[in-house]
């Protein structure tokens, strides 16, 4: 397989910094009240961390996927992935950027048209200058280790929710991406699919530690062992839960 | 009489925004070719290949039946109405009529039925499902993905029916001689149309074929990826790229015609 840094995923890492925190929320408004000043939602991720943002439906954590992605602009406040206001990025770049992050959505952003195998395929297809037979042992080596082999023909609708997420999942880290933010990844799952989930979600292709940013409306004690910090968002801002 | 005035201005404006909207569309399709990686091209020529097998093979079938009909009507009636002047008239109304004006907005009009609402519904659907916002979020533009393989497959498929169409309207339109006068002969017929076609219907044909088969996609695809507010939105997307797409072809066929003549 091509390293990423000498291949077409090379142009992702032309924007930001070295150096910078893979993310970092900035003030950010997450009650919608932009004349109160005061409880912005302030968060630096250091690299290799699992972080994980709680909150209830109406707190806000919701949104701060979308903002990490630039799939969305706060009201106030900036989200800045290693290092780029990545909000501010004209469109394409933007889309090149986002080859360095995994995202999970809620439910699972499968196409519908697509099996499972070509759901997870897709990245390394499109996003990436693999050759089609590189891209297809990527894809059998992803579907062995998240346990799709079985399921990998089946589309999305035929699958059983554990699978879609699994794909999901898989398809997030095809790329082998420095950072994954995930939103409401385990709703609906066991304690152990989601451990298993998150364990292959947090480990990058070198053995090395992934940087996961995750929200979710709670997490099971299984789960909360494995982050490194959980954050709860209280009234618009981080409260750091002790362990 | 200021309100009507100013309900004509702004339904022309929305329509000139719509108009722009497209052009911006349409040149993203066709840019995001550049793009293209090294596996995104062999997928999106399997996709392009199976576009062309919805849009082209599995239409062949209408497109035939229809030809067949409509060029026996026409010749047969010429040639019982004007009687023994008919052979005079038939190679004009062929080419003229079937084959440079009618075969052309016949078959985009079947592409358009078929594989028009098939394009702006799943469009629309992938829109609505999140499927969009997924393909952004891991830095693969829609166009390349959705829109690019459709827009080729509608080029390529409308033109290959338009020739499926014509070679059908010349042997409907031999049967339909001869039932109206009564008996004609093949070489005779053959004479009198091939005498009347021209390089300029060859290359008409494929100039309808291109442009027709883009509007049918960037018409239905543009409706169809504009949906945002839910399901609901996805018949009525369905509509308004059918309907921008039969009257961007008729308004295209004029065109063609005030240009050409």
């Amino acid at each position: 397989m091509t390293q990423p840094r000498r291949s077409y995923l090379a142009q992702s890492y032309a924007f930001g910094t070295e150096a910078a925190p893979p993310l970092e929320f900035k003030a950010i408004d997450l009650r919608d009240r932009p004349d109160h000043p005061d409880h912005r939602f302030n968060v630096t991720i250091v690299p290799g961390e699992i972080v994980a943002a709680v909150g209830d439906e109406d707190s806000g954590v919701g949104d701060l996927g979308a903002y990490a992605l630039g799939l969305r602009r706060p009201i106030s406040g900036q989200a800045v992935v290693f290092g780029a206001l990545i909000a501010d990025l004209p469109y394409y770049d933007l889309l090149v950027f986002r080859r360095r992050v995994g995202y999970l959505q809620v439910g699972d952003g499968l196409l519908q048209n697509l099996t499972l195998r070509d759901n997870v395929a897709l990245p390394l297809r499109f996003a990436s200058d693999h050759r089609m037979a590189d891209v297809e042992v990527r894809v059998t080596q992803l579907l062995d280790d998240l346990h799709l082999r079985a399921a990998a023909g089946l589309r999305p609708a035929q699958a059983n929710e554990e699978d879609r997420r699994r794909t999901a999942v898989a398809r997030a880290i095809a790329l082998d991406p420095d950072l994954v933010v995930f939103e409401a990844p385990f709703d609906g799952l066991t304690g152990r699919a989601a451990v298993d989930l998150l364990e292959h979600a947090s480990r990058r292709a070198d053995g090395t530690r992934r940087t996961v940013f995750l929200t979710a409306q709670d997490l099971v004690p299984s789960t909360r062992r494995m982050m490194t910090r959980v954050l709860k968002v209280v009234d618009g801002e981080a409260v750091e839960e002790s362990s | 009489m200021t309100a009507v005035v100013a309900a004509i201005g702004q339904s022309g404006a929305r329509r000139l925004s719509v108009l722009g909207g497209l052009a911006r569309f349409a040149l993203r399709a066709t840019r995001a070719a550049a793009r293209l990686s090294r596996a995104g091209r062999v997928v999106t020529l399997r996709n392009l290949v199976n576009q062309i097998r919805f849009t082209a093979l599995q239409a062949i079938g209408l497109v035939t039946l229809l030809s067949a009909i409509l060029s026996f009507l026409v010749i047969a009636q010429t040639s019982s109405q004007l009687g023994a002047v008919a052979p005079n008239f038939i190679g004009t109304i062929m080419v003229v009529a079937v084959i440079r004006e009618l075969g052309p907005l016949l078959t985009a009009l079947i592409v358009v039925s078929r594989s028009g609402t098939a394009i702006a519904a799943e469009m629309a659907t992938n829109r609505v499902m999140g499927e969009v916002t997924a393909l952004e979020a891991m830095g693969i533009d829609p166009y390349i993905y959705l829109v690019l393989p459709r827009m080729l497959g509608a080029v390529v498929s409308v033109a290959c029916l338009m020739i499926v169409f014509d070679g059908v309207a010349l042997v409907s339109g031999y049967i339909g001689a001869t039932v109206g006068s009564g008996g004609m002969r093949v070489d005779h017929y053959a004479a009198i149309v091939l005498g009347t076609l021209s390089a300029k219907d060859v290359w008409l044909t494929v100039a309808k074929g291109i442009t027709f088969g883009a509007a049918v996609a960037l018409f239905c695809s543009y409706h169809g990826l504009a949906v945002k507010a839910g399901p609901t939105e996805i018949p009525q997307a369905v509509t308004r790229g059918v309907v921008g797409t039969i009257v961007a072809i008729f308004i295209m066929s004029a065109v063609f015609v005030a240009v050409v003549a």
